[in-house]
Parts: structure tokens; C-alpha cells; sequence
């Protein structure tokens, strides 16, 4: 249990003062968690300052005519160990006072004022220095326009109006759930060039629309929203209201209400969009419109503006529901707080909250935001890099700069200097550099799993060209196209009288031959030797020949179905050796056919073949075969051996621009054959998608990012 | 108005100037801008620069000598206006420090060494100079004085004590006179009125508590304004005592500005119809019906106690029993009961505080000097008070408050000498924004420094510290032995009676033989035992005899808190080029080792079976360490105190 002290030697400095709230200043209770709040707002100055009962008790009896001694003594006497102690009574005026909602006594120092608004401008300039991914611009007062339209929307804006709207969104939806399909096949459409002008021309539209719903609701409920501006989010132009007048609404349902006015705005145009997309036909402007409506206003505002780890609306309508304010930092803090009571074990660390079901939200929350934080950090960074590479270098710099450099700064320099560590400081530092050596033990030593992403298209394995072995005249078709032969089938028989005779004359030199070895052998055994030579050179000859004798009938190389052209008609014609006569395809040993970018596929040198590989047909979602005897059988290939690798052909190969056949990749591939085992789930089809999932030989995370970012830059340093 | 209506109010003007001037601290990023800038500009004044002006300023010295008085008190009367009319160029840096050099020679019959002129030059350029203590700091000092008084028109040359003041001021009466200038010392008996009279004046010698106490009655009488006129009309048409804080000069700059930086001055009046005496006693029963472990814990490092769950309530139900309306308040009263355990636990008559009078006293920590007028906040002194079974005086109120860094901060123009400023060069910087100057030494220091003997127990070191002693003594050298509290001063006075060795004790109850006791300490055959009193500012002079037989041995009973302390007090032998040695005893029961690494201490307790560890390798670190964390400590709550003022400056309405 830490000990607040009740004394502060700077009592003196308050002691005498006799201060009042300022009068305008309105004074609303709010109730979180089953708890009285007070909440002091300055509309003049739109500051806000929560307070706790007690402390409110307090600041109520400063009238301007007592003194803040006296007050505390009241305070103090009624609430005994509750009452705030002399620091948090200095802490609480200071608050106040520097919010400018406490007029004092003393006459203000102009040099303090001075200094105290220069000290605020700083902070906001480095601020936005540090927050470059949410630039914040003031554009203009949009008190006119709200006070227009409210009246106007006045009628519906209560319960029947948001259930009517409720219906409205239902209906909707409704109708376009069996339309599903369609829309995901638009979404190729709505991001072509030629349409970019138009959603932008939406996006802006609907964003408008959507702090109108805010700035209304606000305005509904008596708030006043004084600023309309623009915030650049990751550089794209997003307009903004300040409707933080409602923070001081008494009733959370109505600061709910405020924070989602944008979405409930939205998602109305959304639905208006619905059904103007389902009466229209492809290829019509309006259609074209409804669907970036639908994309903009319906999608990404339920995908951004509705999730609560960032903080758009979705935070605070959290932080209203689970009535938490401030929810994001006291997350933060209630993390720092566990870190230090668990792992560094100081005792004296002061939670931010004490009652548990709050904090245990408090911790899901933290846990959740900071992983959330570092997915979008990189997924944005990894994106704009793609896109810009310089600019989402330093993007990525300076974002990380902020996120996480300087909190890990302020860590180590809290580590070192903290006051509150000071005995505790050699086990704290142990325990970090402990954990640190941890980290770096797993990250950087202990191998772990490591996988790559391919696409690749089923193919029949064995389409093999059916060729004629030697010259001769085609005799008899054995097989017709079409029909099934099986290994060693004979498919046609060629003539070929010339090499028969030879053959022919070939033998019979080969019995002479013998005949004069066993007379040799009889009578001069001395001359057998040379005899013997001659029998052995004839008998190859003889051999050769029958050989290729044999080769004028083409067998099948293995089973599968013929395919080619009809050669019964051509029978009695020449066929010269190396002639086409067709191809055998195998059906059912298919296998998979996967181009990977050169660049980004070295490891197919470190790994030994065959690969292992996981196959997930595109078709069948949540199916996974094994992959056999995956090998890389060709490099520096610009021809993809399928169209349906390249973009166009829906896969992810990126393909040359000039390129017409969905053929011809940008950069150099590497082709891989890959064998599905046998599954009775998933018969493949020769032609159909598949993602491959190469597993790699297990390597420390540390190893494959520091690989991956690598590869990444080694792709763009030509830049 | 009159002539002397209206410089009250530049003084009222400037005044309200200086309260303004307090530079904010920065932190962060902006720490290491204005760091990086301070180290950037101080180049231009960085030793060898002002070395190699020193001796262009000797250069030229002959040529200042052969003036006849006249001329030279004409030409120091023309640098002086050009120096009012704020043109300060090298050249007339150069002239002038020659002039008044000159001029100190003639009044004071001292020349100044090319390495003072340095250390002048120093001052002059706002920085902290290092001078190995007797290399003559005073007139270091003095050269720069009338510079900086023609500058700013008022000086303020801060001393450790009033003697020390009333002696530089009255030794350079004549030599400022010649420069045009008048000086006057603050004294603690000296009533407003005359006060006044002195600050009006271009020089000034005080102690810091004396002139930042007239500057916080000031305010005091001034009030939250924030316009000269608004002022007028609050004083009445009457000025300030201080007109302003223009420029400073401070000596023991590291003692004044470092360690006595974050003690308050405070302006208290007793709290009227107090009459809370019977509630202290009542604390203190209940405090001592207390159980150690079960009710509290004591946290010595920090001096705070720890209220258990049991103690609480314990606590709760003994309020419940009183009558007393203070009790109802349960946080007042728990906090009394808590000060009564700190008083208990932490407080000890003789390091802490002492008795005088029967009124508990306030033994500064630094100095070893008794602080009669200051008492402890919230309670604690009561408490102590209540321990003492001495009459409870009346808890006293804070009408300002004003740390001494603050204080400083606020002046326009700030400059030091001390002998150890090196080890705090680096918070001079951060705080005061003052980069530190090393002046190397005129003559070579013949000080034999003896390594350092370690001890087990407390016991064998004073055995030890006796042996040494007496062989010190029979070789007729005088012996000064340096204790860190006053209990200890009185155990050792008794030990040496024990062994029949004369001896002199200065400490803070002999405070008023102080300077006969210093006078005599550098005789052949003395021994004086002395806390640190005797280890600022106080120059111990040998006598031939003394000289020849090797100069002052100074000892050192215990490891200070500080390095720098332990350097100030070894610093007192081997000055000016004199023969002399020091050696420090220490034992790993001493304070400091069992309150700041008491782990360590013990370990290297047990690890050896000798008595005595001089040289052990443990117990070297074990003391090394101790002392690092001591300064630690005190540095972080320095921060701290910085910090908090910082806060205050920005946060609070009025001051």
C-alpha cells in the first residue's frame, strides 16, 4: 500500500488563495461505472476537467470567499481518509487554474500567461512534428451550416427516427446479401484507374456527410461544435469536427449518440447506394457511383471509423459504453502499472484504476490496442513502401521514431533516473536486461517456423509429346486420339524396309561370323581371338539395329490419353525421325505449376529439394493437401507457364505493362512443379488456382524479418 | 517624485524583473538543444583562451606598473565608464583587469599569478572556476568584482559565513574604493533599516541565507504582483530592500549552489493559538505503543515510515479514545503518529539535531553548524521535540518559500569559485546552465595523500584513528581530525582525553571559539578535532616550526556523503604550496556504508577475519559504492526539488 503524504511543503502557495470556479463554467455529472463524476467544461474555451465527488465537494466550497485552507479542512473533517491530501488539493487547483476554469484572487502574471500559451503552441507544432500520419488542419467554423440543417433533421434525430433509420439499413442489407457475389466481383472494377476520380469525388461526399452526423447529433443535444477541419491520415485528406462539446453531456447514451452520428449518417447513404446499385446495370454511371457508396460509406467506415483500437468513433463509443474515459492511456498506464507491480515488483506503483472489472478491461484493451498499433504500423509501412518506397521509408522511420523508439527512450530513461526505482533500480535493470536477453534468445536463437507464399495453377504432371524414333512410313495407327493407352502402348507402327534388310543383312554377316569363330576355335586356336572380336562388333551391330527397328512402333511413355491429330489418313506417308505425332496427357497424375518472383525466392537455393509444401485450393476454402516432390525445374523465366499465375489471370504475379497475352511477368520467375498427394477431399482439375505454402527450414524470427526486409529493399534499390 | 523615490522604483522595477527571470528548466530534447548550445558558446572562453588572455594582460602589465596613482586612478576611472555604458570589447577586458590588478597590488600589497588572472577572467565570463583551496581564491575574486560591479552596478559576493564577509569586505574596502566603488557586509544582527542602506551600494558581501531571506520578505511584502507600479502601490511608495538580482559571485560555489541548493530558505511565522503541545505527547504514546514489524516499517534510506494494515487500525481505534478535535481528522492524525516514529528512528541527537538551551537545534548535514532559526515542517520538529521531553514549541507556518536554486536562477549575471567544483560539473551545467573551469595551480600541491585504512568495526578505527594520532603528534606536526557528526566530535574529544592528548574541539556548540581555534590549529604539536566546520572557507595558517616538521596532518574519521566533502576537508592541509598530508579511516560500521549498502557491508564483514581490511578489494567498493549512492541520492532529490519548483513556476496562480 503506497502512502500519500497529507503535507506539502508548497501548501503556503495555496493556502490563502480564495478561489471560485470561473462563471461560465457549466458543472455536469456524469456516472461511470456505477460511480459519480463531475465533469467542469468551458465552452468559451472547450477545456475539460474530470473530477472525482470529493474533489468537486472541494472545488464547490471555494466560493471566492474562503480560503482553500478552509476548505480542505471541511473536506478533510467529513471525508476523513478519502479527502484529497495537500499535494492533490495543489494538483487539483493547479489543473483547474491551468485550464483557465479557476478564477483566482491573485492577479494573473502576464508572463505566465504568456509563457503558458507558448508552451501549449510548442506542444501541439511537436505534436504534429511527431504524429506526420495524422495531420490535423482548422479550416473553418461550421456553426452556420449545423445550425441550418439541424432544425431541419431536428424531427427525426430521437428514438423512432434511429429505429426507422435501423429498418432502413436492414432493408438494405437484406436485399443485397444475395447479391454478395456480385459485389465481390465489382471490387476489381471500383479500383481501376478510370474510376479513381470518382471515388475520391465519393470518399470526400460521404466523409462530409459523415461529420455532419456528428456535428448534428452534437448540436442536437445542446453541444456546440466550433471547429471543421482536415486531417491527413497516412496523407489522404479526411475531413474532421470538433464535437468534444458532448463529453460533457450529462447522459452516455447521448455521447454515444454524438460518436456515432458519422457512422449512422454513413451507413444511411449506404443503403441508399444499395439500392440504387441493384436498379441499375453494369456499365451505367449511377451503378459506377453506388458501388464506390457503397465501398466507401458502408465498408471502410464499418472497417475504420467503427473499430475501437484506433481512435476514430468506434474508440469512443467504447469508452462511453464501458464508461472508461480517457480509455486508450489509462490502458497504457494500467499496462505500465502491472509491468512494474509483476515484473519489477515495485511495490509503491499506482494503479490507475481500483476496481478490477475495470481494470481487467483496462488490460484486455491495453494488450489489444498496443498488438493492433503494431499490425497497422506495419502494414501501412509495408504498403506505402510498396507503393512509395522513399517516402514510406521515412514514413516508417519516423513513425517507429514515435511509437517506439521514444517510448523505449523514456523507458530506459525511466529505468535509469526514475525516483521511484531508486532502491529497486538494481533488480529492475536485471529484470529488463534479463528480458531483453530473453527476447533476444527467442527472437535472434531459438529457430522458429518459417514459411512463403506461392500461387500456382494445377497442371496435367505429364503432357508429353508423342514423337516418332526413326524415319518410316507410317503403317497402321494402333491408337486413335482420344482414346486411353497405358505405358508401352503402341500408338502407330512405321515402315521402314531399308533398316529391315539392313537388319536383315546384319544377321546374317553375324551367323558367318560364328560360323568362322567355332572353326577357328577347332583349328587355330591362336586365331580365335580376332574371330572372337569380330562375332562380339557384329552381334551390337545387330543389336543396334534391332533396337531401332523396335523404335518403329511408338509406344506410349506412359499412361494417359492421346491427344494430337488424326493420322489415319496419312498412312503410307513419310514420318522422319523427331516428327510429332501427337501427345500422351495424363489426367490423373496432375500437379501444380507455381511461378515465384526470382527476387524474392533465393531460398529456394537454401532449401533442399523436394520442398515442403502445403496446397489450398482457391476452390475449396479451409482444404489442405500435402505437396510432393516439389522441385524448381526452371529459372529466368519471363513467360509465365500459365496465365492464370499473372494479375490479370487473378493471381498475384505482377505483369509486364505492355504485356497483351496475361503472360509475360515483369520480372524474372522461377517455375516449380509440385505433386499433390492423394486426397479424397479435393480432386484436382487440371486449370484450376491454388496458394502454395512453401515451409522452410526452421530459422530465429529475428533471422527471416532481417531476410524479409532484405529482400524487400534489395528489390527497390535501383531506385 | 524625488531622485530617491524614483530609484526605489527602478529597484521595485527590477525587483519584479527578477522574479520574472527564473529561467524554466528543460527537460528532454530541449535539455540537449540548450546543453549542446552552452558547450558551443563556452568554447570561446574555454581554458586555453583564457590562459593566453591572462598573459596578454601581463604583457601589458609593466606598462601599468610605472603609472604614477593618479593616472592610474584616472584610467580606472575611464574604463569604468566605458564598462557602464555596456561596451565591453577584449581589449578592454585586457586593460582593465591590468588596472585593477595593478590597483590591488598597490592597496593590498598581493600580486596576482597569471593563473588568478585566469580564474578572474573566469568569472568574468559567467563561469564556475576550480581553484585548489589557498591558491587565493579572495583575490581571484576581488579582481573580478569591479568589473562586473561597473557592469551591473550591483554585485553580490556570497561568502560561507558573516565573519568571512565582514573580513573580505573590510580587506577590499580600499582596493574597490580606488575603482569607484563602495562595499558593504549583510551581518545577521543588522536591523532592515541599514540593510537597505548596503544594498543600495555596488558591492555586497552576505551570506546566501542573509540576501535571499531580505529578497524573500520582499516578496513577501510585495505580493503576487506582476507590474512595477502594481508593486508601488503595495510597498506604499517605499522600494525594496534588494533593488534586484543583477550579478552574483559565489564562493564555494559547489557548497552554495550544489548542496545547500535545494534547502528552502522559508519565511515562517508561529502559528497563532497553536496550543497542540499535549497532542505531540499523545502521538508519541501512541507512536511508542506501536509494535516495529507489526504496526510500521522504518525505511532509514529515505527517512520514512510505513503504516501496516494492523498499525492503521490500531491507530484508528486509539483516535477513537481521544478527546481532541485533532483526532477526528484521521490522515492528521496518522501523520503525526508517523512524524513521532520518524522522530524516533530517524533523529538522532548529535548527527541531526542537538540540544541547546533545552530547545532542539538543527545540525546542518554539510557544515557541521547549528541552524537556530530553521526548524522542521509538518510536525517533525515538534515531534522531535516531544522525544525530548523539552517545552513543544509552536508548529510554524510558511508565508514563502524559496529554494536556493531558484534563487540563483534568477539573478542576471551568476559566477563561482570553489575548490571542488569538477565532481558537480556536470549539474552546475544542467541547472545553472554555468560550465565549470579547472584553474591549474600556481605551485604544485606538496600534499602527501596516504591511502585510505579500512576497518571492520567502528571500534578498531577509532583505536586506529588514536594510534595515528598520537605517532602525528610526536612528531610535533599539528594534527586536524575531521569528524562528520558532532557526536562524533565529542567521543573522540573523550577517547583523546582518555590517552591524556590536549586537544581543541570546534563544533557547533564551540562555534563562537571558532576563529581562535582555527588561528591556533596550525601550530606545531596541535590537535584539533573539528566536524566540517573547519572544512570550507577556513584557512589554517602553519607556524614555521609547523612548517618544518612536515606541515598539517589532517585525518579524516569517516567517509562523507560526498566526495566533494571529503576533498574540501583533505584540502586543508598542504595549502599554498605547503607540506602537509592527509589520511581517511573509515570502517564498514560507519553510517554511511550501513545505511547505503548494508548488503555489501556485511558480506565483506564476513568474508574476511582480519580487523583490519585496508585494501580489500570488497571493502574498497563496498565504501566506494556507498558514497555513489549517497550522491545519487542527493542528486536525484535535487531533481527533484528542481523539478517540483519548475512545476510550480508553471502551474500556479500567483506565487
Amino acid at each position: 500500500m503506497s502512502e500519500r503524504p497529507t503535507f506539502s511543503p508548497h501548501w503556503h502557495r495555496v493556502r490563502t488563495m480564495r478561489p471560485r470556479l470561473r462563471p461560465h463554467v457549466q458543472v455536469t455529472r456524469q456516472r461511470y461505472r456505477g460511480r459519480r463524476w463531475h465533469v467542469a467544461h468551458d465552452p468559451a474555451s472547450n477545456r475539460f476537467f474530470r473530477m472525482s465527488p470529493v474533489a468537486h465537494e472541494l472545488v464547490g466550497l471555494l466560493d471566492g470567499r474562503r480560503t482553500v485552507e478552509d476548505a480542505w479542512t471541511i473536506v478533510a473533517e467529513k471525508h476523513g481518509p478519502d479527502a484529497p491530501t495537500q499535494p492533490e488539493v495543489i494538483e487539483l487547483v493547479a489543473h483547474l487554474y491551468n485550464s483557465n476554469l479557476l478564477s483566482v484572487d491573485a492577479s494573473p502574471e502576464t508572463e505566465q500567461l504568456l509563457r503558458r500559451g507558448r508552451e501549449r503552441l510548442k506542444k501541439k507544432v511537436q505534436g504534429q512534428a511527431i504524429g506526420i500520419m495524422y495531420f490535423r488542419m482548422r479550416l473553418f467554423n461550421p456553426d452556420a451550416i449545423l445550425s441550418a440543417v439541424e432544425p431541419v433533421l431536428r424531427p427525426v434525430l430521437n428514438r423512432w427516427g434511429l429505429i426507422a433509420w435501423a429498418v432502413f439499413v436492414a432493408v438494405a442489407l437484406y436485399r443485397l446479401v444475395p447479391e454478395l457475389g456480385a459485389f465481390g466481383e465489382g471490387f476489381r472494377d471500383a479500383i481501376a484507374p478510370s474510376n479513381w476520380l470518382w471515388i475520391i469525388a465519393v470518399f470526400v461526399v460521404a466523409k462530409g456527410l459523415h461529420e455532419l452526423g456528428h456535428g448534428v447529433i452534437c448540436k442536437r443535444f445542446g453541444g456546440q461544435v466550433p471547429e471543421f477541419g482536415a486531417l491527413l491520415l497516412v496523407l489522404v485528406p479526411s475531413p474532421y469536427v470538433d464535437a468534444s462539446a458532448s463529453w460533457a453531456f450529462a447522459s452516455k447514451w447521448q455521447r454515444i449518440a454524438v460518436g456515432s452520428g458519422g457512422m449512422i449518417f454513413e451507413l444511411f447513404l449506404a443503403s441508399i447506394a444499395v439500392h440504387v446499385w441493384l436498379a441499375t446495370s453494369p456499365g451505367e454511371l449511377p451503378h459506377q457511383l453506388a458501388y464506390n457508396a457503397m465501398l466507401t460509406a458502408g465498408v471502410s467506415t464499418l472497417v475504420f471509423n467503427a473499430n475501437p483500437l484506433m481512435r476514430f468513433d468506434g474508440y469512443y463509443i467504447l469508452s462511453d459504453l464501458l464508461e472508461i474515459p480517457n480509455l486508450m492511456q489509462r490502458s497504457f498506464k494500467m499496462l505500465q502499472y502491472q509491468f512494474q507491480r509483476f515484473v519489477y515488483r515495485l511495490d509503491d506503483a499506482q494503479a490507475p484504476t481500483s476496481d478490477p472489472g475495470e481494470g481487467l478491461t483496462l488490460t484486455i484493451y491495453g494488450i489489444a490496442a498496443t498488438i493492433y498499433r503494431v499490425f497497422l504500423f506495419v502494414t501501412i509501412t509495408l504498403f506505402v513502401m510498396g507503393q512509395l518506397f522513399a517516402i514510406g521509408l521515412l514514413l516508417a522511420i519516423w513513425t517507429a521514431a514515435a511509437w517506439f523508439l521514444m517510448p523505449v527512450g523514456k523507458f530506459i530513461r525511466w529505468l535509469s533516473t526514475s525516483p521511484k526505482l531508486a532502491e529497486h533500480r538494481v533488480r529492475a535493470v536485471g529484470v529488463s536486461l534479463a528480458m531483453l536477453a530473453l527476447g533476444v534468445v527467442l527472437l535472434g536463437l531459438i529457430p522458429a517456423p518459417d514459411s512463403r507464399r506461392g500461387v500456382g495453377v494445377v497442371e496435367s504432371a505429364a503432357r508429353t509429346g508423342v514423337f516418332a524414333a526413326q524415319d518410316g512410313f507410317l503403317a497402321r495407327v494402333v491408337a486413335l486420339p482420344g482414346t486411353r493407352v497405358e505405358e508401352g502402348d503402341a500408338i502407330v507402327v512405321l515402315e521402314n524396309d531399308e533398316l529391315l534388310h539392313r537388319l536383315r543383312m546384319a544377321r546374317a554377316m553375324l551367323a558367318e561370323f560364328e560360323s568362322v569363330e567355332r572353326e577357328m576355335t577347332a583349328r587355330s586356336p591362336s586365331s580365335v581371338e580376332i574371330a572372337r572380336d569380330r562375332v562380339s562388333a557384329q552381334r551390337d551391330a545387330v543389336a543396334f539395329l534391332e533396337s531401332q527397328a523396335e523404335r518403329l512402333t511408338v509406344r506410349a511413355p506412359h499412361a494417359g490419353v492421346l491427344v494430337g491429330p488424326e493420322l489415319a489418313g496419312l498412312a503410307g506417308s513419310l514420318v522422319r525421325e523427331g516428327d510429332a505425332l501427337g501427345e500422351i496427357v495424363d489426367v490423373e497424375g496432375v500437379r501444380v505449376t507455381a511461378s515465384l518472383p526470382q527476387l524474392e525466392s533465393a531460398w529456394l537455393f537454401d532449401e533442399a529439394e523436394p520442398y515442403r509444401v502445403a496446397i489450398r485450393p482457391v476452390s475449396l476454402p479451409g482444404v489442405v493437401v500435402r505437396g510432393e516432390n516439389a522441385v524448381a525445374v526452371d529459372a529466368g523465366q519471363l513467360v509465365l507457364p500459365h496465365a492464370g499465375l499473372g494479375v490479370s489471370g487473378g493471381g498475384t504475379i505482377a505483369l509486364d505493362q505492355q504485356d497483351q497475352s496475361g503472360r509475360l511477368a515483369d520480372t524474372p520467375q522461377f517455375v516449380v512443379y509440385v505433386e499433390p498427394a492423394a486426397s479424397d477431399r479435393w480432386v484436382p482439375t487440371p486449370g484450376e488456382r491454388v496458394h502454395l505454402r512453401f515451409r522452410l527450414s526452421a530459422k530465429p524470427l529475428l533471422a527471416q524479418w532481417a531476410d524479409r526486409l532484405h529482400k524487400m529493399v534489395q528489390g527497390r534499390v535501383q531506385l | 517624485m524625488s531622485v530617491g523615490g524614483l530609484s526605489a522604483y527602478t529597484a521595485l522595477a527590477e525587483t519584479v524583473n527578477a522574479r520574472r527571470r527564473a529561467q524554466p528548466v528543460h527537460t528532454g530534447p530541449d535539455q540537449l538543444v540548450a546543453l549542446g548550445g552552452l558547450k558551443l558558446r563556452q568554447r570561446r572562453t574555454r581554458l586555453a583562451v583564457l590562459l593566453e588572455h591572462a598573459s596578454e594582460i601581463d604583457a601589458i602589465a609593466p606598462g601599468v606598473r610605472a603609472y604614477a596613482d593618479a593616472r592610474l586612478n584616472e584610467e580606472l576611472a575611464e574604463v569604468r565608464a566605458a564598462f557602464m555604458l555596456g561596451r565591453v570589447s577584449r581589449d578592454l577586458l585586457t586593460r582593465s583587469m591590468a588596472l585593477v590588478r595593478e590597483a590591488a597590488s598597490r592597496e593590498t600589497g598581493e600580486e596576482a599569478y597569471t593563473v588568478q588572472l585566469a580564474g578572474a577572467l573566469a568569472l568574468v565570463h559567467g563561469r564556475i572556476a576550480e581553484m585548489v583551496t589557498g591558491e587565493g581564491k579572495t583575490l581571484t575574486g576581488s579582481l573580478a568584482v569591479p568589473l562586473l560591479a561597473w557592469r551591473y552596478r550591483h554585485v553580490h559576493v556570497l561568502t560561507v559565513n558573516d565573519y568571512l564577509a565582514q573580513r573580505d569586505a573590510d580587506s577590499r574596502r580600499s582596493l574597490y574604493a580606488r575603482c569607484g566603488l563602495g562595499v558593504a557586509a549583510i551581518q545577521q544582527e543588522q536591523p532592515p533599516g541599514e540593510r537597505a542602506g548596503h544594498y543600495a551600494g555596488p558591492i555586497v558581501y552576505g551570506t546566501p541565507k542573509e540576501i535571499a531571506a531580505d529578497y524573500l520578505r520582499d516578496q513577501i511584502r510585495m505580493g503576487p504582483v506582476d507590474s512595477p507600479w502594481s508593486g508601488w502601490q503595495t510597498l506604499g511608495g517605499r522600494g525594496p530592500i534588494v533593488p534586484g538580482l543583477h550579478a552574483c559571485l559565489v564562493d564555494e560555489a559547489d557548497a552554495v549552489l550544489i548542496d545547500e541548493g535545494v534547502t528552502p530558505l522559508i519565511i515562517a511565522r508561529p502559528r497563532e493559538a497553536d496550543g497542540l503541545a499535549p497532542v505531540y505527547e499523545r502521538a508519541r504514546a501512541m507512536a511508542e505503543a506501536l509494535e516495529e514489524g507489526r504496526g510500521y516499517a522504518v525505511d532509514h534510506l529515505r527517512k520514512k515510515i510505513k503504516l501496516t494494515h494492523e498499525g492503521l487500525a490500531d491507530l484508528r481505534s486509539a483516535f477513537a479514545r481521544e478527546s481532541d478535535q485533532t483526532w477526528r481528522i484521521e490522515r492528521r492524525g496518522t501523520e503525526l503518529v508517523r512524524q513521532a516514529l520518524l522522530a524516533h528512528h530517524c533523529y538522532a541527537r548529535g548527527r541531526q539535531y542537538e540540544l541547546v538551551d533545552g530547545r532542539v537545534v538543527i545540525v546542518d548535514e554539510y557544515t557541521g553548524r547549528f541552524l537556530p532559526d530553521r526548524s522542521w515542517e509538518h510536525g517533525l520538529h515538534q515531534a522531535v521535540e516531544a522525544k525530548e521531553g523539552v517545552e513543544i514549541t509552536a508548529d510554524r507556518e510558511t508565508l514563502a518559500r524559496i529554494s536556493f536554486q531558484k534563487f540563483f536562477r534568477s539573478y542576471r549575471f551568476l559566477a563561482g569559485m570553489t575548490g571542488t567544483a569538477a565532481d558537480a560539473a556536470g549539474e552546475m551545467e544542467r541547472v545553472y546552465g554555468r560550465p565549470v573551469t579547472v584553474i591549474p595551480t600556481h605551485r604544485p600541491v606538496a600534499r602527501v595523500q596516504r591511502p585510505t585504512r579500512i576497518f571492520r568495526t567502528a571500534q578498531t578505527k577509532w583505536r586506529a584513528i588514536l594510534d595515528s594520532i598520537e605517532a602525528e603528534h610526536a612528531l610535533g606536526r599539528p594534527v586536524l581530525v575531521g569528524t562528520r557528526s558532532v557526536e562524533a566530535s565529542v567521543h573522540l574529544s573523550e577517547l583523546l582525553g582518555a590517552r591524556g592528548l590536549a586537544h581543541s574541539v570546534l563544533n557547533a556548540h564551540h562555534h563562537a571559539e571558532e576563529a581562535g581555534t582555527i588561528a591556533h590549529a596550525g601550530e606545531a604539536g596541535r590537535i584539533t578535532v573539528a566536524t566540517n566546520m573547519a572544512g570550507r572557507g577556513t584557512d589554517i595558517k602553519l607556524t614555521t616550526d609547523a612548517r618544518e616538521r612536515g606541515g598539517l596532518h589532517v585525518i579524516l574519521t569517516e567517509i562523507h556523503g560526498a566526495r566533494r566533502v571529503d576533498r574540501q576537508f583533505i584540502g586543508r592541509a598542504g595549502r599554498q604550496g605547503d607540506p602537509g598530508s592527509a589520511q581517511v579511516f573509515a570502517s564498514l560500521e560507519d553510517d554511511l556504508a550501513s545505511r547505503f549498502a548494508p548488503s555489501l557491508a556485511a558480506l565483506a564483514v564476513k568474508r574476511s577475519r582480519d580487523e583490519e581490511l585496508t585494501g580489500d578489494r570488497l571493502a574498497v567498493q563496498v565504501l566506494r559504492l556507498a558514497q555513489r549512492r549517497s550522491e545519487a541520492r542527493d542528486r536525484r532529490g535535487r531533481a527533484g526539488v528542481l523539478r517540483q519548483d519548475d512545476w510550480l513556476e508553471k502551474h500556479m496562480p500567483g506565487r
